[in-house]
């Protein structure tokens, strides 16, 4: 079976870096974009299974990249955000427009990729299913 | 100021007011235009027109007696300047309406045109200085909230790459690590934690100071949220040496309270008691009724630490405050935790103190209201609807079986006031959050309404759920269903208050009833 691949979304150089090494540690595909116009254009090029999303970005915000994901694929891809940003009003905000979860930074490693396999794990299902 | 103010004169003996039309009509220029209302009622729905400058009023009113009819009018208008007219010349009075808000006191004996217009001038001016340096002061909050938020987020970045990093040591990915490299990294991490917790206490403190600090009650039981935090703070005081005691009584009322909110006092308070309760000590949790307060509960953590100086013992609430003594233990924290618990426990409505014997300990305790659903219902019941009422629950649970996550916590508060918007006040009532499990949370309406009405109800919360977005985002489901409350065996000459009781006790048993049948559910 193929690793899953999942699409960072993040303008912190280090930090973007060491999500990567985490990710594929756990046995996943990464590709990664640094502002939300190449998050977009990864994602269509891509096909990642789960975008792991910024909220503050240069060229667009996290916002933006999910609504314009919404319009051009015609399945969601499930995106989880991770923001350094108040979850008092942003975790509304991102589930209304579509993200399937949200953590504050830094997220607990142990609770980030329960969140992850939770995510995969419902998308398989939906599809099997 | 040479546009004519206005001034309105709450006032109902009609001789005073021709005395002071007489006093006013030699009143140098701007004149006073003079308006008049004989009752509070009258002259706040006059006020409410708008277009006042000032306020003479007199406190004893056909609809308003003493002090109250100034703090009425504040409370409505606190826009509006205020001068105290009244008969009696009484200093203790005097004080204590401007205490209250007023800008002046005047006796209607020693009046004179000239007093008269100065005081109604300085009144004004005063009181729009007043609003200018509170003005200032929100927008100096404002801007301070914004900086806060900002650097706060600012901040998260460097220190989840840090995180990530020290982790990715830590867990092995980049090689094997020495036990010394292993301890240092340990370290590291511990001190992210405490930057993190640190960044946490600042932007709550900018909530609390703009008033934005949430708090999201339910029924809760409070030995089990306490016996959950000793459970997580084992280690640490294991650690340190330090004993944690409980004392939780089986029997005890829920209260109504944010569980998250009180586990963050809880944990504040007993972290605190353990830093500063050396080895061998012990840190006793209790729960207990509360002997001058009958409506809540008390917890209290005692220490057997070194107790507080009689001088910190008003202070160590206060924000950014820190005793000597803590300054030496420990550089954690900003002074923030103790100040923050205040503001939650204040919120919920209870009291937060501390006692100490300095050299012998200290206790802390903090008061939660208890749970009522008598007062929640009350409005609602009238003696015709008592033999009819409806228990609706909504039920919603992830559609493939797993636990309930942070975000569905979000998805969950939305459901919750969802159905607040689907009922009708003056005949619904949907109960606090009380029900929330591993696997799902239930709602609650009760509702007066007859069976049809009932159906009605339920048929309207369904199609409003199944069109939610963020249930459909969650991979969350609800599930409606309805019970009638047993209806009571009512005797036309039973008292009202009684009949209350009853149906409340028979509405909270369907309660018990469905949530255990739920819980039974789970086990399978």
């Amino acid at each position: 079976m193929n690793k899953p691949k999942i699409l960072v979304v993040e303008d912190d150089e280090d930090l973007l870096k060491g999500l990567r090494i985490r990710l594929q540690a756990h046995g996943y595909d990464v590709v990664v974009a640094s502002d939300g116009c190449a998050a977009v254009s990864v994602a269509c090029q891509e096909l990642p299974d789960l975008l792991l999303l910024d909220i503050g970005l240069p060229v667009g915000d996290g916002f933006q990249v999910i609504e314009q994901l919404r319009s051009l694929f015609s399945t969601d891809i499930p995106i989880i955000v991770l923001s350094g940003r108040d979850p008092e009003h942003n975790v509304a905000r991102a589930l209304r427009s579509g993200a399937q979860a949200f953590f504050q930074k830094p997220a607990d490693n142990e609770e980030l990729f329960a969140a992850i396999r939770d995510v995969l794990g419902e998308a398989t299902q939906q599809i099997s299913g | 100021m040479l546009q004519r103010p206005t001034m309105l004169v709450i006032e109902d003996d009609l001789g005073d007011i021709d005395l002071l039309c007489g006093l006013l009509v030699n009143a140098p220029p701007p004149e006073f235009t003079l308006v008049h209302a004989d009752r509070l009622a009258t002259g706040l729905a006059r006020l409410a027109v708008g277009d006042i400058d000032v306020v003479l009023l007199d406190l004893s009113l056909p609809d308003s007696q003493g002090m109250g009819t100034l703090h009425i009018l504040q409370a409505q208008r606190p826009d509006v300047p205020v001068v105290v007219l009244t008969g009696c010349d009484d200093d203790a009075r005097a004080i204590q309406a401007v205490q209250a808000g007023a800008q002046d006191y005047l006796a209607k004996g020693s009046l004179d045109c000239h007093g008269l217009v100065r005081a109604l001038r300085y009144a004004m001016e005063r009181h729009h200085l007043q609003s200018l340096v509170e003005r200032v002061r929100q927008q100096d909050l404002a801007r301070k909230d914004a900086f806060l938020s900002h650097v706060s987020h600012k901040l998260r970045s460097p220190l989840s790459a840090i995180y990530q990093f020290v982790t990715i040591v830590l867990d092995g990915l980049a090689g094997e690590l020495r036990p010394e490299q292993h301890e240092y990294l340990e370290i590291v991490l511990r001190n992210v934690n405490q930057l993190r917790t640190m960044i946490d206490d600042l932007l709550e403190v900018t909530r609390a100071d703009t008033g934005k600090l949430t708090v999201t009650p339910r029924r809760l039981s409070l030995t089990t949220v306490v016996a959950d935090v000793l459970k997580a703070l084992h280690m640490t005081a294991a650690t340190k040496g330090v004993t944690l005691g409980a004392d939780l009584p089986g029997d005890m009322p829920r209260v109504y309270a944010d569980p998250e909110r009180v586990r963050q006092v809880l944990t504040n308070l007993i972290e605190n008691g353990i830093k500063f309760t050396p080895a061998q000590g012990t840190v006793t949790v209790r729960v207990q009724e509360c002997n001058d307060q009958p409506d809540f509960l008390c917890v209290s953590v005692q220490d057997t630490g070194c107790g507080i100086e009689p001088k910190d013992l008003e202070k160590i609430f206060e924000r950014l405050y820190q005793a000597a003594a803590s300054i030496d233990a420990s550089r954690n924290g900003l002074g923030l935790g103790l100040y923050i618990c205040k503001e939650l426990v204040v919120r919920h409505g209870g009291r937060i103190w501390v006692e100490s014997q300095y050299g012998h300990g200290a206790t802390f305790f903090f008061t939660l209201p208890i749970f009522s659903l008598t007062c929640l219902l009350v409005p609602i019941l009238i003696r015709d609807n008592l033999s009819h009422i409806v228990l609706i629950t909504v039920e919603i649970r992830p559609r493939a079986k797993r636990p309930l996550t942070g975000t569905d916590d979000a998805a969950l508060h939305e459901v919750w006031r969802l159905l607040e918007c689907c009922i009708l006040p003056d005949r619904d009532r949907r109960l606090p959050r009380l029900a929330r499990t591993k696997w799902s949370e239930t709602f609650f309406v009760v509702t007066c309404a007859d069976l049809l009405g009932a159906a009605t109800l339920v048929q309207r919360l369904q199609g409003q759920l199944a069109s939610c977005p963020v249930l459909q985002k969650t991979c969350l489901e609800p599930v409606v269903s309805w019970t009638q409350v047993e209806s009571l065996s009512l005797a036309s000459d039973t008292p009202f208050a009684q009949l209350v009781a009853e149906v409340v006790r028979s509405v909270e048993d369907t309660v018990d009833t469905t949530l255990f049948q739920r819980r039974d559910e789970e086990y399978e």
